[in-house]
């Protein structure tokens, strides 16, 4: 049924650990007597006018599979509509899930009581909002600390875990300050060490910077990127922003009307888009700085010879461009002391134009990511 | 002009247009259902006023009822074990109150409501608060200062926990919201005076009576407001505070609750403030204190004493007003107080500076007001008003008296317009209140307005309601043409606004009784100083609802009229009065609402009709005739409230 595109062998094998977060066949209806749908083949097959003209239901998430594994950003992209912030909010069920299955770490999310939920709310997954959702009332510090109070935190000890996350997210001496007297940066600053402040295992993202101007914008992703490589926790990020998923991105998942179109890493999306919706919507990337040499690789010709310079396999093109441009040879992609191939003129041009038929990056036994 | 030539050659004028509007279509089917209808009724019970088969004479069974709760006061079960306790209760804690206030003194409660005033809103207020106290004293008033207080802290402290229970529930379920929100809206637009009768009747004339029927008054706004302001929290930071795995106590606590902090404080103000009113109009059912001063002084027309109570009563209310109303600023605004005395270090050092003045006037022998400070105002106000009298009140050159003009007043607007109203044929009444309900609002709107102008036919005081009627019309005629002017001038005039603006804050927190002290003391009394009380009690709301309701005409409507080179007079006509219909349909309802309040407490100073007839009722013990005029009233006011009301209200009301 899943019309999703999975073009990345899953990576949780290297690890040896289960996924964090695996979600299959989920399903969210809403509207009246919103359970019959899923399980109704006839109704599935429905688009989605079709399906609220004939039941009066809306499916914001159909049939979505997917796996989190640890430590990787993963990303859900789609415009509004597409289903992605009720999701994410099935993810701790915020938003009752309609059916399917949903685990955390193996555990059935979907079997746990009131008091096991709360559980996993408080100490597994944290989440930051797009408009904040800070309480106005409270001092930065205090809202920062919120979570660890609701957890029965004394107030000192508290303190002084929500002073360091402040700290960690570079809002030193506007702890006493009240949101309302904050940029709209400073805000979404709080919101994510408030979600910090927990230590959870897992972070989510509801389009957290779609809110803030462009510079501010990209000083936060900056800024999740530095987290990420500091702790190396686990995030799922939603956005509907395509540069901001590509820059963030192990992996995305592009959703439209509920469904996962296509999963995969941002040089899969990009360079092998699963169908016209896809190819529509990465059309206007720049490509160089997505796809790395191997989608520009050829291999080594008869009798071809290229010492000097050499580009490591996960190198962009845009890296490529200048080291062919600079020697005006064809230049070795090596992985250590490998010779995968070489890429050249042509081959980066066709990369770059998007001419070159999505050709297969690699066998997937070569990803080392 | 532009706008109006753009848009003519659009409009289609064919029948098929006129019937395509919804007003027209809705009179057409009212008048074929008039034409079935009429000549059916007419035939069985005849025209004229409401036909005597279709009254229901309510005197008897409603004589037994008081009957059967006098006799029954001391023996029943439901008086001894229950309605006895709740009476005993409330003249226990009120008798508490009052005693303890007694035994500050006037140096303790000066001070001590200066403290108060402090801490919650700031120096200025401070001083404002303690002043209108000393003023209290000054004026002689100071033991029925108290009392009135007493009352007001039992019946706020009862009004606001009664609400915020109330409010809690409809706040947090969704059925109970449902419920309760009609019925507290119509309580709000009832008058106070409607609410006396009863508690009255099950608890005798005094004190319990009285709390019950101010705090029924007063609870309603804490309870919508509690409940509309829990509702409102902000739906993005209730989910945060869910992902965070918040209980649901967690969630009400540290979430729900701060987020409507404002709303509450508005609440509590607005509780305060119909508390007061309602404690002034309860002296008529033994409540005691500053408005039984007024009360019993209007009685005799004595209008230098009248003043004297009704100071206090102006005092009390705006300093409780200011006061709240700042204190809920403040709680929206972020705490940067840096003083040494912030937070619980002010508050103990309120209640010692409290205590110790308190301490020095007992030591200093002077806990009653001195009398050697008390200036009595009354005779010479009432020299003033026996010169008002002889010199303004009749024959003054050109422009006429006072006393005159009420006389013209009734004879060429009230008069007329009553014998008008009682000469229609009572199914025309009915039929015009059905049009004018469904063409402002919706079908449910004019039922239930039709529904409560045939009650007051079957309860047989459709002569005297459609005396009240007349004088609530004229008020409101009077009320439109007054508040509509001000608030147009006030809405193009900053300078006007600002001169403006104290005076309707002071008027609008005013109780509805002290009204009447300076329409007896300008008009005498009897029917046209009624209704001119009510003009002055509904005016402020009005020409404030006016000048909102322009200013808040979107700017860029009237940037781009002004572009299109439009005069301001065709911008007042063309763009702001449209745009600004919902707000002027809202004064027109509040203005309604308002007149009516009044000019039924207007019974006090010879306004006659069913306001005469709650009072005759309370007076002689008659409660039969009090509790028929009092519903008669409550339909009235259903009545025109329905008729007022336009189908935006509710839904802005959600908001």
């Amino acid at each position: 049924m899943s019309a999703a595109v999975v073009t990345t062998e899953d990576k949780s094998g290297t690890t040896g650990e289960g996924p964090v977060f695996a979600v299959s066949n989920l399903w969210k209806v809403f509207g009246p007597k919103a359970d019959r749908i899923p399980g109704d083949s006839e109704l599935t097959a429905l688009d989605p006018a079709e399906l609220r003209e004939r039941t009066g239901c809306t499916a914001a998430v159909r049939d979505v599979s997917f796996e989190v594994n640890k430590g990787e950003v993963f990303v859900v992209m789609g415009l509004s509509g597409s289903g992605k912030s009720t999701l994410v909010r099935c993810l701790t069920r915020l938003i009752e899930p309609t059916s399917g299955s949903l685990a955390i770490d193996g555990e059935d999310v979907l079997a746990m009581d009131k008091a096991r939920l709360r559980e996993l709310r408080r100490h597994r997954a944290a989440m930051v909002f797009q408009h904040f959702g800070l309480l106005p009332h409270r001092s930065v510090l205090d809202n920062v600390a919120y979570g660890l109070e609701i957890q029965g935190v004394g107030r000192a000890e508290r303190r002084a875990k929500a002073l360091a996350v402040v700290e960690k997210v570079g809002l030193e001496g506007l702890e006493q300050r009240r949101p309302g007297q904050l940029s709209g940066g400073q805000q979404q600053r709080v919101g994510l060490a408030r979600a910090l402040a927990v230590d959870p295992e897992v972070l989510l993202f509801d389009e957290p910077f779609s809110a803030l101007d462009p510079l501010i914008r990209r000083d936060m992703q900056e800024e999740v990127v530095r987290l990420h490589r500091e702790e190396g926790r686990t995030m799922v990020f939603i956005t509907h922003d395509l540069s901001e998923a590509l820059k963030l991105g192990d992996r995305i998942a592009l959703m439209r009307d509920g469904r996962v179109v296509q999963l995969g890493t941002p040089e899969e999306i990009v360079g092998s888009p699963a169908d016209d919706y896809v190819r529509d919507f990465v059309r206007d990337v720049a490509r160089a700085d997505v796809m790395s040499v191997r989608s520009a690789m050829r291999p080594v010709g008869e009798g071809e010879d290229t010492p000097g310079a050499a580009l490591a396999p996960d190198a962009k093109v845009a890296e490529a461009i200048e080291a062919v441009a600079r020697s005006g040879y064809p230049v070795r992609v090596m992985d250590g002391k490998r010779c995968l191939g070489v890429v050249d003129h042509a081959g980066l041009l066709a990369v770059v134009a998007g001419t070159d038929p999505a050709r297969p990056a690699s066998a997937p036994g070569e990803v080392v990511a | 002009m532009a706008t109006a030539t753009a848009s003519t050659p659009a409009r289609d004028t064919g029948i098929g247009a006129l019937l395509r509007h919804r007003a027209v279509g809705k009179l057409l089917l009212l008048a074929v259902a008039a034409a079935v209808l009429v000549p059916i009724v007419d035939a069985r019970w005849a025209s004229g006023a409401w036909p005597d088969a279709l009254t229901v004479d309510l005197t008897e069974p409603l004589g037994k009822t008081t009957d059967w709760i006098i006799d029954n006061r001391d023996s029943h079960w439901l008086f001894t074990h229950f309605l006895g306790h709740v009476s005993n209760a409330i003249v226990l804690s009120v008798r508490g109150v009052y005693l303890v206030l007694l035994a500050a003194g006037w140096a303790g409660v000066t001070v001590g409501a200066g403290l108060v005033a402090w801490r919650v809103a700031g120096v200025r207020l401070a001083v404002l608060a303690s002043s209108a106290f000393a003023v209290c004293g000054l004026l002689g008033m100071w033991v029925p200062t108290m009392q009135t207080l007493a009352l007001m802290i039992v019946a706020v402290l009862a009004s606001v926990v009664i609400g915020l229970l109330l409010g809690l529930a409809g706040g947090l379920n969704d059925r109970i919201f449902r419920i309760l929100r009609p019925v507290l809206d119509t309580m709000q637009v009832l008058p106070a005076y409607a609410y006396l009768l009863p508690f009255a009747l099950v608890f005798g004339m005094g004190v319990p009576a009285a709390i019950i029927a101010t705090v029924v008054y007063a609870a309603p706004p804490m309870a919508r407001l509690t409940a509309l302001g829990l509702r409102g929290a902000d739906g993005g930071v209730m989910e945060a505070v869910t992902s965070l795995g918040a209980t649901g106590r967690q969630r009400l606590l540290s979430a729900r609750l701060p987020l409507a902090l404002k709303e509450l404080l508005l609440g509590v103000n607005q509780t305060i403030m119909m508390a007061l009113s309602m404690a002034v109009i309860a002296s008529v059912i033994g409540a005691g204190g500053l408005g039984d001063r007024v009360y019993q002084a209007l009685s005799t027309v004595d209008v230098g004493q009248a003043l004297a109570a009704g100071i206090p009563i102006v005092l009390l209310a705006v300093v409780l007003d200011r006061v709240t109303g700042a204190a809920g600023e403040r709680a929206g605004a972020p705490a940067d107080d840096r003083s040494p005395l912030r937070g619980r270090r002010g508050w103990s050092f309120a209640a010692a500076v409290t205590v110790v003045a308190a301490l020095a006037a007992r030591f200093a022998d002077r806990v009653d007001w001195p009398v050697d400070w008390v200036v009595d105002i009354a005779p010479s106000v009432n020299t003033a008003k026996e010169w008002m009298v002889d010199h303004i009140y009749t024959g003054v050159p050109v422009v006429g008296g006072t006393a005159d003009w009420a006389a013209n007043f009734t004879t060429w607007v009230l008069n007329p317009v009553r014998d008008g109203l009682q000469g229609l044929p009572w199914w025309s009444v009915l039929l015009v209140v059905a049009a004018l309900a469904w063409v402002i609002g919706t079908w449910q709107t004019a039922l239930t307005a039709v529904a409560a102008m045939a009650a007051i036919g079957v309860l047989g005081v459709w002569n005297k309601s459609l005396d009240t009627l007349a004088q609530v019309l004229a008020g409101v005629a009077v009320t439109l043409v007054l508040g509509f002017a001000i608030g147009v001038a006030a809405s193009r005039s900053k300078r006007l606004e600002r001169l403006l603006r104290p005076v309707l804050d002071v008027f609008q927190t005013m109780p509805q009784f002290v009204y009447l002290i300076p329409v007896v003391a300008l008009f005498g009394i009897g029917r046209a100083p009624a209704v001119a009380a009510a003009v002055v009690y509904a005016l402020p709301a009005v020409v404030r609802i006016t000048t909102q309701g322009l200013r808040q005409v979107d700017a860029a409507a009237m940037e781009s009229s002004r572009s299109l080179g439009a005069t301001s007079w065709q911008q007042l006509r063309q763009v702001q009065l449209p745009l600004a219909r919902p707000a002027l349909m809202l004064a027109l309802n509040q203005g309604v609402v308002l007149v009516l309040a009044v000019v039924v407490i207007g019974g006090l100073v010879g306004g006659g009709a069913l306001g005469y007839d709650v009072v005759f009722g309370i007076a002689q013990g008659d409660l039969a005739t009090g509790l028929v005029a009092g519903v008669a009233i409550v339909c009235l006011g259903l009545m025109l409230d329905r008729v007022t009301q336009p189908t935006a209200r509710r839904a802005k009301k959600g908001a």
